[in-house]
């Protein structure tokens, strides 16, 4: 099974992705045994692996080949032994995958979240207003439908609390969800 | 658009979100709100009715303060999910353009400003629809 944890940047992706296989290694979820479970982080593979085409040099961006990331997962699925694979990335809603985790942090805590982790003010806002209107989310229905999406509000939970709503979703244990949050009025 | 009509032309802001929709409309230059539909008074949507009515009903609320400015004409920005007009029109964005139309605005340029969400990488641009 593919999971896509997908999200606007700043959301929290890599740090709950990250929680999440330390949890798993330590046993911390029943129905979720260490070895079943890989976690690969795309942003790092689109780098190493340069799957990209283009640069947008007014984001300082990479523009991503979605064709070669998306063979690049499937060799890499093919070759791993994991029946569970989380594919941490804002691009991971664009390839195919079983389940879709968005997750969702107020435009306000987002902006500040990546002013704290030293990003551009510029890169800040566009994600802030990425995130106000729902893009990542907009795009993941329109590529998935709903039956297969969850969305997690992560403002005001823990790192560790993100990681074990992922772990609920990859177990079966939480309803598909869509539009449960409203930040327009942020813009 | 002649120089001395500057002033009868404005910008309509169409900000559409997964499941709403709100319209701010300016100046030309963008710095000054002439109407504005916040958050509150803007009808939530129903995506999956593409809610035509809500858009009118905003449009509505802010037709008549538009036209006291001696506003005309409006070019169009949409920013959201769908803002691609070529593509996927979005919940209240083509709705909005169109009751804006009926309202017997003219309709100057329509122009799609969604942000991108990028971290050192971003999707090809059409991609997902925006
Ligand atoms: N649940 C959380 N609560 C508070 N801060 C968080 C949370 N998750 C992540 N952060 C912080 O926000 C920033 C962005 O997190 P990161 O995991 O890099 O996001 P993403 O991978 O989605 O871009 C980091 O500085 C991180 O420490
Ligand atoms: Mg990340």
């Amino acid at each position: 099974m593919r999971v896509a944890v997908t999200g606007t940047p700043g959301t929290g992706k890599t740090t709950a992705t990250d929680r999440l296989r330390e949890r798993v290694d330590a046993s911390q979820y029943d129905a979720l045994d260490a070895d079943e479970v890989d976690v690969v982080h795309l942003n790092d593979v689109v780098q190493d692996e340069e799957l990209y085409d283009d640069v947008d040099e007014a984001r300082d961006s990479v523009v991503v080949d979605l064709d070669a990331l998306a063979a690049w997962v499937d060799e890499y699925v093919a070759a791993s032994d994991a029946s569970v694979v989380v594919l941490d990335s804002h691009l991971a809603h664009h390839l195919d995958v079983d389940r879709v985790v968005v997750l969702r942090c107020h435009p306000e805590t987002l902006e500040a979240r990546l002013a704290d982790r030293g990003e551009p003010a510029a890169k800040a806002a566009e994600n802030a207003e990425s995130e106000a209107l729902d893009v990542v989310l907009g795009e993941t229905v329109d590529a998935h439908g709903t039956e297969s999406v969850y969305e997690i509000a992560t403002t005001d939970q823990a790192p560790d609390e993100v990681a074990d709503a992922i772990a609920a979703v990859i177990a079966g244990e939480r309803e598909p969800s869509a539009g449960t949050v409203d930040y327009i009025e942020y813009l | 658009m002649a120089e001395q009509e500057d002033d009868k032309w404005g910008i309509a802001h169409v900000h559409a979100s997964y499941n709403n929709t709100v319209m701010t409309v300016t100046d030309l230059t963008g710095a000054e709100t002439i109407a504005k539909s916040s958050g509150g008074t803007a009808v939530k949507q129903n995506r999956d009715e593409a809610s035509p009515y809500a858009a009118m009903q905003m449009v509505e609320s802010l037709a008549d303060e538009i036209r006291a400015a001696g506003i005309e004409g409006l070019h169009v920005r949409v920013r959201g999910p769908g803002g691609n007009l070529q593509k996927s029109p979005g919940p209240g964005a083509q709705a909005a353009i169109r009751a804006l139309a009926r309202e017997d605005f003219e309709i100057g340029r329509i122009e799609d400003v969604t942000p991108i969400p990028h971290d050192g990488s971003r999707a090809p641009k059409g991609k997902g629809g925006f």
